[in-house]
């Protein structure tokens, strides 16, 4: 699914959490927001999935209008930086959840969900660990119970905040790598948040760097590590020209 | 030590309570008068008079304990008390979630004021709650007129005690609820959102499972202290025997006209719902606590468990 958005501009009260912010993000394309803490990139994730209103500007998914529409009619899939699990359900309920809350006409049938769920547990490498409980899993193990409950209902868009950010280094390492691999075999569109740049370089197709609300550049890793940016990207990324 | 914020053991959690003890090094002496005094305040105070309740109750024999609760106008009490109770219990625990869920959910002009109005009726004395009802709903009151030409009786009559109770009850089961919820944040009900659940779905499936000790203890709170209000429904309330009397206020009316027995019989059940709103208010207290750890665990965990994965 493409994602077109239009001068996006976000105020907490008198603060611009996003600024003017115009974006065309391609079908299956993978692209990181990158910027450092507080540059208002979890705003625009959230923006873009609906739990945050703009105040000015537009969204379109596929060319269709969204910016009104609510979060649970636009269904991105949204990884949370803190994984947000369900605490009080099993890994299996937690995966299941989407999908027990479609629409009557649109709902599967238990054995359907079922097949959906193992399947998706084979997945994120966790099968046999359906009936357990949020709080008896590994972080890395929360991460992908989350990966697999936003893929469920089969996205059209993914959206992961610092999607890695809570993990250690090689936890982290594994799962970059097998995120490049899932997107690599599935074309999903996704869009992620990170404020580490090797992490964003490695992963992404292309590289939106944010500071202060606003897009500082725009651009291919390549792009964007040759030094054509302005002062701040110099900076932030350390080149020296 | 003491001086350390530990993130891990919120308020109210027992590790952080016991560090806060060893922390006070008084004399042994001093420790122990201090609870020496507690306990014998508690005793006096607390302890001796659920004894005499009860020593009283059953001062008579057993025989007429039971005999009083065949009484009509006694019947009649406990019916009243049942029928207030049963209405203002479900409105204010409607009413509570509501409210919680909006101040810990929404930005609004007038929040700040709603948190503080919630606990007025901590702060009134419940007699001006129940003037108050009559101020707008009696005879002569602002509404007085137009109730009366409708037929409409409200004070000197069941819906007032209701009204008077809701007004008296009304902070309990929002006040639970609101430390809880902010506590545990909305990040699971976004998370909902996003997979497209509706309002009420998350309602069902994720608010309330995640609140549900809380609220468990508001209710009973809330009931318990609807069943025994005495001060606003006096008010509001005809006081008439076999008519409008609940149990507090038949309780009131047996010991004035000397029945000592009876009264301390009416008294005797009010208390053992107090005990039994008591051990089922330590258990919610105790499921709750482990549900906010829970919730703040939960958004705490993610930066602490990278390390250890
Ligand atoms: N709900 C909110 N209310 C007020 N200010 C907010 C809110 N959410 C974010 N902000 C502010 O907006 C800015 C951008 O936040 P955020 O999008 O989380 O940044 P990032 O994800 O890049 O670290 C920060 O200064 C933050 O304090
Ligand atoms: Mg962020």
């Amino acid at each position: 699914m493409s994602i077109e958005i239009t001068s996006l501009t976000k105020n907490f009260g008198a603060f611009p959490a996003v600024k003017d912010v115009s974006l065309h993000i391609k079908t299956g394309e993978m692209v990181a927001f990158l910027g450092p803490s507080g540059s208002g990139k979890t705003t625009l994730l959230r923006i873009i999935a609906g739990l945050e209103f703009a105040n000015h500007g537009e969204i379109f998914f596929d060319g269709e209008n969204v910016t009104m529409k609510s979060a649970n009619e636009r269904k991105a899939g949204f990884v949370f930086q803190s994984y947000a699990l369900f605490n009080h359900m099993t890994i299996f309920e937690n995966i299941a959840f989407g999908l027990r809350v479609a629409r009557r006409s649109k709902r599967l049938t238990n054995e359907k969900i079922r097949e959906r769920v193992l399947s998706l547990l084979e997945t994120i490498q966790l099968s046999g660990l359906e009936n357990r409980f949020p709080v008896q899993l590994s972080g890395g193990q929360r991460q992908r119970v989350a990966f697999a409950r936003a893929l469920a209902v089969e996205p059209r868009v993914l959206l992961l905040d610092e999607p890695f950010g809570a993990l250690d280094a090689k936890v982290r390492r594994e799962l970059r790598a097998w995120l490049t691999e899932f997107h690599n075999k599935t074309h999903l569109t996704s869009l992620f948040v990170t404020h580490d740049q090797d992490e964003a370089f490695d992963v992404a197709d292309r590289v939106v760097i944010i500071d202060k609300g606003t897009i500082q550049q725009i651009g291919t890793p390549e792009e964007v590590r040759s030094g054509g940016g302005n002062a701040f990207v110099r900076d932030f990324l350390a080149i020296d020209i | 030590m003491a001086s350390f914020i530990d993130f891990r053991n919120p308020p109210g959690s027992d590790r952080r309570a016991d560090s806060a003890f060893r922390a006070t090094s008084e004399p042994l002496w001093v420790r122990r008068m201090l609870i020496g005094i507690v306990l014998a305040f508690f005793i006096l105070f607390l302890g001796l008079p659920l004894v005499v309740v009860f020593q009283g109750a059953l001062a008579k024999g057993t025989e007429h304990f039971v005999a009083a609760f065949r009484d009509y106008d006694i019947l009649h009490s406990v019916l009243m008390t049942l029928t207030v109770t049963l209405i203002s219990v479900p409105a204010n625990t409607l009413f509570g979630i509501a409210a919680a869920w909006s101040i810990t959910r929404y930005r609004f002009f007038g929040r700040q004021a709603l948190l503080a109005l919630i606990d007025l009726p901590l702060w009134v004395s419940p007699v001006i709650g129940g003037l108050v009802y009559v101020l707008l709903y009696g005879r002569r009151g602002y509404m007085g007129p137009w109730l009366q030409a409708h037929d409409i009786k409200i004070i000197f009559a069941l819906p007032g005690m209701v009204l008077a109770t809701t007004f008296v009850t009304f902070p309990f089961v929002a006040r639970s609820l609101i430390p809880l919820m902010q506590a545990q944040g909305c990040e699971e009900e976004e998370a909902a959102l996003t997979l497209g659940a509706g309002g009420f779905q998350i309602l069902r499936r994720i608010t309330l499972p995640k609140i549900k000790w809380g609220l468990f203890y508001g209710v009973i709170l809330c009931n318990a202290r609807a069943m025994g209000e005495f001060g606003a429904v006096s008010v509001v309330s005809a006081k008439i025997s076999g008519k409008t009397n609940t149990m507090p206020l038949e309780i009131e009316r047996l010991y004035g006209d000397l029945l000592f027995a009876d009264a301390f019989a009416v008294a005797s059940a009010l208390s053992l719902l107090a005990l039994v709103t008591l051990i089922l208010k330590t258990l919610a207290e105790w499921k709750n606590r482990r549900q906010f750890e829970a919730g703040q665990r939960a958004l705490l965990e993610p930066t602490i468990e990278g390390a250890t994965n």
